[in-house]
């Protein structure tokens, strides 16, 4: 008697919380969200916000995931506040209570403001913001932005929610967006797919046969299972057929993404080598310290990124050079990469110039002492960089225009890459109009081809040699401002480079622009061809290298045989 | 005249330091430090270098070990696996020290090992590792698999996930306890097909490899990422990742450029603690997972305590080359901190440096209050302690999800998840 009284009891009081939170309006419900030490508690709060047109929800959900609601200390209690408006000059802001939305007030009723920093920030964790995103995502079913619609019904549809059925499907008639059309239909099948009726069950396979989306197959497997299970046959064979569908898609997707992936290492490679390509290739140096050339091209994207936002000091044998900032934000700030473009071509090319200076033009048509060299100035050049930036890898941010990326067809494009694929195409057209078409370009060619004739016709030598070890040296910068995108920037960066780079000059022949050309996109697809097909990186690079040694057995002067007479 | 003077000058000078080096070594212990201080591990090395300094100096001032002053002997590993074994040997044989606090790689013990077994030496190991072994000559403050890989598994389970991807650099610890985990995730209900990255398997069908490998210092991650991408499509996926150091570069912005994000499929980093983040780039990593037993924000008196003695030690420290900027603490330094402090309480316990009273000292079970929680050492030469589950925000530190109090260290866990 006492337990039923007690469970009555019991019931009664869940019912008078819960129409409690009904009634509380969302505000009411957020701060006390807020406020609660359960972060079980908080997860159901939020929950029970889904569903509500509230615009006051997204607003503080999204602040609140972003770290914008503070906790004022108020006596003994908190309260809540969320900070916006213009930063004043102590870096305050007008502070609005979560509650009741009115800004916060001191004792005679004047509105006052709050420093961020000085405050604690409202907690929370990745469980309780996956709950604030699905409340949020409902909100989001009718957003402006296509992006934000696509991963909010991607969302709901992959709970597999039935009570959002409804919701999705009064969707469909008004959404003009496509891909976000297909998502809708994907998720509205997805959650169909859990119907207990066999013919709803059919018709949801047969949808998501004709929409054959890569994130439907675990769904489709494990429905198979299901029916496997159950011996359900015509289900059992409708999901099998909807999979199959789906898996010649993904073998299309992984065809695409592969080429696309090969063609982009193949433009790293290329756009590492095509330096090399000029000062190995056809000055003959073997340059050990292209390397380091690629890492004065990184370290300069630093310096330039430093200079845009808050400044940076170095270090500089036992002096300290202190560069200002610029303290720029927004558009201007993330424009840094393309100042650091040039910048860092003429940083390396004059690193280069004084090499040649100083070092190399004693050591032509002495391979062997150029090789020595060079490799003594590459450990050098790690060591400047160590004492100018510190042994540890430097921080260079990727600007906003070169981290997203577009999905076509679920063929990822990632934009620093699609982005690598054109800046590559570019540097080869220019090396090739300046070869060619620029009374530069025929000087190099005459000088490299016979430097003893070039001269005795009144060629400056000395001058082209310098010119031409620059140039190889400033495009080695190009692909180090370039890497710094996509990897480490350290003072020993070029050393992970430096045998991809003679490894793609030798497969394309020495001496030969168009064969590092070929090479290099040769390496690249072959090299994400096998990673493909093997499922295993360091296999696949192996075998990369297996196939590049027995290639020069046959044919030791790479694709393209240069004859001259001069490359003695 | 003038020779005979400097000949008796020589002799006093000789008689006088000998007097003076007998007297100081009565007062003093000496205590071995063998980390890599040049060559590529220094970045991480230096580090536990500057802790125990710091520790010693800080056990001196409250009056040493058994009234003896501890005298740090610091050699250099060099990055080089066979000049630890040559170091380590230097320290038992030629400098008789009385433990030795070192090594970072598990392949550097594996090195150390045989000298330490051969003169029966006690060294203290402070990084996580990969278990499957326990020797009575190395003490293990380090994370056992048991005390940082499967807790997280714990923890993304309890989130609803379920699809797991693993993925390594390709080296004897994210090998090993890549296998533990494919044991212990099957052993949790998580079917095969649900665990991403391949496996290899040999003639007889049995798995000997779980997880996606990639070398030192690879730069190439799109394929790994476009996996990854497919595999987390249904929305319910995570990735374990035991990459090494700066191979967290590349595969971060990729995987930021991906459209991937800690929402839609985590990340959680075995190697990542505040000291490496410093050269990570800090927003593709916000809101990732670590996994350590110790972190920096711990809101403990005793951890703030710590945290402000190391800053000071640092700000005063005139130590050649020492860095004093933007320093963090992290677990592999609190392992060391604890482990000075435990081999201090042991030799109180036992009454004597010897090494056999030490070590059943140790194995009776000492507790020490540390920065991270308690600790206490166990009969299998490891260390009970309490495990945390953080997430990375951008100023490199991390804010802590859960814990997991008292975890015991388990070193042999092959076969143990059935």
């Amino acid at each position: 008697m006492t337990y039923l009284k007690r469970a009555v009891l019991f019931f009664a009081f869940a019912v008078s919380c819960v129409s409690a939170w009904a009634a509380a309006s969302p505000r009411a419900i957020i701060t006390q969200a807020i406020l609660t030490e359960s972060s079980a508690e908080k997860r159901t709060l939020i929950a029970s916000l889904s569903g509500s047109g509230d615009e006051v929800i997204p607003e503080l959900l999204d602040a609140w995931r972003k770290d914008a609601i503070f906790l004022y200390p108020k006596g003994t209690t908190v309260v809540p506040v969320l900070l916006t408006g213009e930063k004043d000059d102590t870096g305050a802001q007008i502070a609005i209570r979560v509650d009741n939305g009115q800004p916060l007030t001191d004792a005679s009723g004047k509105p006052f403001r709050l420093i961020g920093s000085d405050l604690k920030t409202a907690d929370h964790t990745s469980a309780l913001r996956r709950v604030m995103k699905s409340v949020l995502d409902v909100v989001d079913l009718v957003a402006a932005n296509p992006a934000k619609r696509l991963s909010a019904v991607q969302t709901i549809g992959q709970a597999q929610d039935a009570m959002k059925l409804p919701l999705l499907e009064a969707r469909l008639p008004e959404e003009k967006d496509g891909n976000v059309l297909r998502a809708l239909r994907e998720a509205i099948a997805l959650i169909k797919l859990k119907d207990p009726k066999d013919e709803v069950k059919l018709a949801a396979l047969a949808e998501l046969q004709t929409l054959h989306t890569l994130s439907s197959a675990d769904f489709l497997s494990r429905t198979m299972k299901e029916a496997e299970a159950a011996n359900n046959q015509p289900v059992l064979k409708a999901a099998r057929a909807a999979l199959k569908e789906v898996e010649s898609h993904r073998s299309v997707v992984d065809f695409l993404g592969t080429i696309f992936r090969g063609l982009s290492l193949g433009s790293i490679l290329l756009v590492l080598a095509l330096g090399l390509a000029i000062t190995f290739g056809l000055m003959g140096v073997i340059n050990m310290a292209h390397g380091e050339m690629i890492a004065v091209g990184a370290y300069t994207t630093y310096l330039v990124q430093n200079i845009f936002g808050t400044g940076i000091v170095i270090p500089c044998f036992g002096l300290s050079l202190s560069i200002p900032g610029m303290n720029l934000t927004g558009w201007a700030y993330q424009c840094y990469f393309i100042a650091a473009i040039p910048l860092s071509f003429c940083a390396a090319a004059l690193v280069g110039i004084g090499l040649e200076r100083s070092i190399i033009q004693w050591l032509y048509r002495r391979p062997l002492e150029s090789l020595l060299a060079t490799w003594g100035v590459s450990v050098v050049l790690q060591q400047v960089f160590k004492l100018m930036f510190g042994s540890n890898n430097v921080q260079v941010s990727s600007p906003l225009y070169l981290s997203g990326n577009w999905t076509i067809n679920d063929v990822l494009l990632g934009w620093n890459r699609v982005f690598v694929i054109g800046f590559a195409i570019m540097i080869v057209f220019g090396v090739w109009l300046v070869l060619t078409r620029t009374s530069l370009g025929l000087l190099i060619r005459a000088v490299m081809q016979n430097r003893g004739m070039a001269s005795c016709m009144g060629v400056r030598t000395q001058r082209v040699n310098m010119l031409t070890f620059g140039l190889g040296s400033g495009l080695a910068g190009l692909a180090g401002a370039f890497l710094s995108q996509i990897g480490n920037v350290g003072p020993s960066m070029g050393q992970n480079y430096i045998v991809d780079c003679f490894m793609t000059v030798v497969v394309g022949g020495v001496g030969n622009l168009p064969g590092t050309v070929i090479s290099a996109f040769g390496i690249g697809l072959s090299d994400q061809t096998l990673q493909q097909v093997l499922l295993d990186p360091v296999i696949g690079k192996i075998l990369v290298l297996v196939c590049i040694i027995l290639f020069l057995q046959w044919r030791p002067a790479g694709i393209f045989v240069t004859r001259s007479r001069s490359l003695d | 005249m003038i020779t005979k003077l400097t000949k008796y000058l020589g002799v006093g000078a000789l008689a006088l330091s000998a007097l003076f080096g007998t007297a100081r070594a009565a007062d003093t212990v000496k205590v071995g430090v063998l980390h890599s201080l040049s060559g590529t591990m220094a970045i991480s090395e230096t580090s536990l270098r500057d802790i125990l300094m710091f520790t010693a100096d800080e056990i001196n001032a409250k009056g040493g070990v058994l009234g003896k002053k501890i005298e740090l002997v610091i050699v250099d590993g060099a990055s080089d696996w066979p000049t630890f074994a040559e170091k380590c040997k230097q320290l038992t044989e030629q400098d008789k020290v009385a433990v030795t606090f070192g090594c970072w790689t598990s392949v550097s013990r594996k090195y150390c090992l045989p000298v330490l077994e051969k003169n029966n030496a006690l060294l203290f190991y402070p990084v996580q590792y990969e278990g499957e072994e326990e020797s009575q000559n190395v003490f293990y403050t380090a994370e056992a698999v048991n005390q940082q890989a499967t807790p997280a598994v714990d923890y993304y389970l309890a989130e609803g996930k379920k699809k797991f991807y693993l993925l390594g650099t390709d080296y004897v610890y994210p090998q090993t306890t890549n296998l533990v985990l494919l044991e212990y995730l099957l052993s949790k209900g998580v079917p095969l097909e649900n665990i991403g990255g391949g496996f290899k398997k040999d003639a007889s069908g049995k798995i000997i490899a779980a997880g996606k490998y990639t070398g030192f210092g690879h730069t190439d991650y799109q394929q790994i990422v476009a996996e990854i991408k497919q595999f987390a499509a249904s929305g319910d996926a995570c990735v374990i990742s035991t990459l090494n150091g700066d191979t967290n570069v590349p595969f971060f912005k990729e995987y930021a450029a991906s459209g991937l994000t800690s929402e839609t499929c985590p990340v959680v980093s075995f190697s990542i603690s505040e000291d490496e983040f410093r050269g990570l780039p800090a927003d593709k990593l916000v809101g990732q997972l670590g996994c350590w037993t110790y972190f920096e924000s711990i809101d403990t008196p005793a951890n703030k305590k710590f945290v402000a003695n190391f800053k000071s030690w640092l700000s005063k420290s005139t130590v050649a080359g020492i860095v004093k900027e933007g320093r963090v603490t992290c677990s592999p330094m609190v392992l060391s901190y604890d482990g000075m402090y435990l081999w201090k309480a042991a030799v109180e316990k036992a009454g004597s440096f010897d090494v056999d009273k030490v070590r059943a000292a140790l194995k009776s079970g000492i507790s020490f209050d540390g920065p991270g929680g308690k600790v206490t050492t166990q009969k299998n030469m490891h260390l009970t302690k309490t495990v945390y589950i953080g997430e990375t925000k951008a100023d490199g530190q991390f804010k802590i999800l859960k814990s997991f109090a008292d975890v015991y260290g388990e070193p042999w866990l092959k076969g143990k998840f059935k």
